[in-house]
């Protein structure tokens, strides 16, 4: 039998993985590592899996699949750079963008300075923590200036603080497109903006592949050294923007989602 | 010219790169937390100096490279060693001796080290000189809030050392342990196993890295050297050798320039 390590948080451990894990127990050997219990030491490499899967992205998580990557030749599902560049909002914006994906255009501005265009969201900086997507929404004189409050939080009030605010242009699109790719599987949904309708999965449904989509996606992939992702596009003009991406994407949305990550794991791992 | 400074401070070392600079004729922009903006404005300089590698000034280098403007020292290892992980497994990968490191919860900790590892070091993981360190002598130590991950060195007990070197002259200090780079430090002959280490670093690096510092320090039990802080740029306040720093630096990065232009341009 496989040996699959699985690095979690709590938050991911209590609400997403129950099936996954389930399934997977049932095909593997499954050893679970749990960022607030487990103790980081670079002198231990004593492990025996075939393959780590990551479902979370915290300091501690990043550092053990770092460990795992250059003191080990176990494989690591996502990698330390794909983590790394999903959770820097404006590292992946650049590399993305440098890579021929559309990005609405985005500016990383001091508080108080606005940016080089009118109508804008405000997004969170470092996307490392488990909260949901607060939009603070203000309409005036026919400008749309929307924030993420956790952006807010950042440049405001907590841990982390910085003097910065991340602004991406803002796009109207009658759809938001949520597209899953899971090793060369690419799996496609849309739903309405969650400006639209603050309950994102009423309005969700499969649709047809859109090939400029999946080739996005496998662009982002490859940039990203993602092996498995959820990215997020909006269309206006008939042109897609991507959005958002995100390395520890939430597969319970795809029929028999926890099924198709848990099987191509398991192809993945070294035995 | 036009040449940006990417800089916490507008004085200090970075307001004497200025004044040296202008004075050879270049025109210089110093770009602090408060006025750098991180979009295409940025594009109408031709090269970059990253005197500063805070999280945000790092943002603006690698978004520099990523439309072919020069950034010196190179964001990438500037990033290498701001990142305490990240400089870590680059010790390992370059072959030298770095402490080993322990992430957790203070409740993990509490649970699972051993009382006869400590002392600790406890640092910031983005962080670079004394900035947030302290040492952890027992669990009692440990403060911190919402189940934060801490980031625990091994304290390495010997003689540290702050070693400067600029291109291939190396300064080499005895500095108090934990003390940041502008404590009075005595100056000492480099021992040749110090001289070592500085030639192994700069030689994985392969000329791209033209200055620095590294912090080390010599176990007291084994002798064997540890390299517990690297620094991609210092002020260089203790430098007690010969030449002159900025103007030392600032030729190395004229001249580096010089090459990756002519190398752009031929390609």
């Amino acid at each position: 039998m496989k040996k699959i390590g699985i690095i979690i948080d709590k938050y991911h451990l209590k609400y997403k993985v129950t099936d996954f894990l389930r399934y997977l127990k049932s095909k593997a050997d499954v050893k679970i590592y749990i960022e607030e219990s487990f103790l980081l030491s670079s002198e231990n490499l004593n492990f025996d899996e075939d393959l780590f899967f990551i479902k979370a992205k915290g300091d501690l998580i990043l550092t053990f699949i770092k460990l795992i990557e250059d003191q080990t030749s176990i494989p690591v599902i996502n990698s330390y750079k794909g983590t790394w560049l999903a959770i820097n909002r404006f590292l992946n914006s650049v590399y993305l963008k440098k890579a021929g994906i559309p990005i609405p255009d985005f500016s990383l501005n001091p508080k108080g300075i606005v940016p080089p265009f009118r109508d804008y969201i405000i997004k969170n900086i470092i996307d490392q923590k488990n909260y949901k997507f607060k939009p603070v929404v203000h309409k005036e004189n026919g400008q749309l200036r929307v924030a993420d409050e956790r952006a807010l939080n950042e440049v405001d009030k907590t841990d982390p603080k910085y003097n910065y605010l991340y602004y991406q242009q803002f796009i109207k699109s009658k759809w938001e497109y949520k597209i899953y790719g899971i090793g060369d599987e690419v799996y496609f949904f849309k739903q309405l903006p969650i400006l639209v309708s603050p309950n994102k999965t009423e309005s969700r449904r499969e649709i047809d592949e859109i090939s400029e989509l999946k080739e996005y996606c496998y662009k982002a992939m490859e940039v990203m050294n993602l092996k498995l992702t959820s990215l997020d596009f909006l269309k206006a003009k008939e042109q897609f923007f991507l959005t958002d991406i995100n390395c520890t994407p939430n597969f319970n949305y795809i029929k028999d989602g926890h099924k198709i990550v848990a099987d191509f794991l398991l192809k993945q791992a070294k035995k | 010219m036009n040449i940006g400074i990417l800089s916490k401070r507008k004085t200090m070392m970075t307001g004497k790169l200025k004044d040296y600079l202008e004075n050879k004729g270049y025109t210089v922009s110093i770009y602090t937390l408060e006025n750098l903006i991180i979009n295409g404005t940025l594009l109408n300089n031709d090269l970059y100096i990253l005197k500063s590698k805070s999280l945000f000034f790092l943002y603006a280098g690698f978004f520099l490279e990523a439309n072919n403007i020069p950034v010196i020292p190179n964001p990438q290892i500037s990033f290498l060693q701001k990142n305490r992980i990240q400089s870590h497994f680059l010790m390992k990968r370059v072959g030298l001796l770095a402490p080993e490191i322990y992430l957790g919860t203070i409740e993990t900790f509490k649970n699972q080290l051993d009382l006869k590892d400590f002392p600790f070091i406890l640092k910031p993981i983005m962080g670079s000189g004394s900035k947030g360190v302290r040492i952890i002598r027992s669990c009692e130590d440990l403060k911190s809030e919402n189940n934060t991950i801490l980031y625990l060195e091994k304290y390495i007990k010997g003689i540290h050392y702050n070693v400067y070197f600029i291109d291939n002259d190396i300064c080499t200090l005895i500095k108090p342990p934990l003390s940041n780079e502008h404590v009075d430090m005595k100056k000492i002959e480099t021992p040749d196993d110090i001289r070592d280490v500085i030639k192994k670093w700069n030689d994985y690096f392969k000329g791209d890295v033209l200055f620095g510092h590294l912090d080390i320090v010599r176990e007291e039990a084994n002798n064997k050297l540890y390299v517990v802080d690297p620094g991609s740029f210092p002020e260089f306040t203790n430098w007690k050798c010969n030449i002159s720093p900025v103007e030392s630096i600032c030729n190395l990065i004229i001249d580096k320039y010089k090459k990756l232009h002519k190398n752009h341009n031929n390609n």
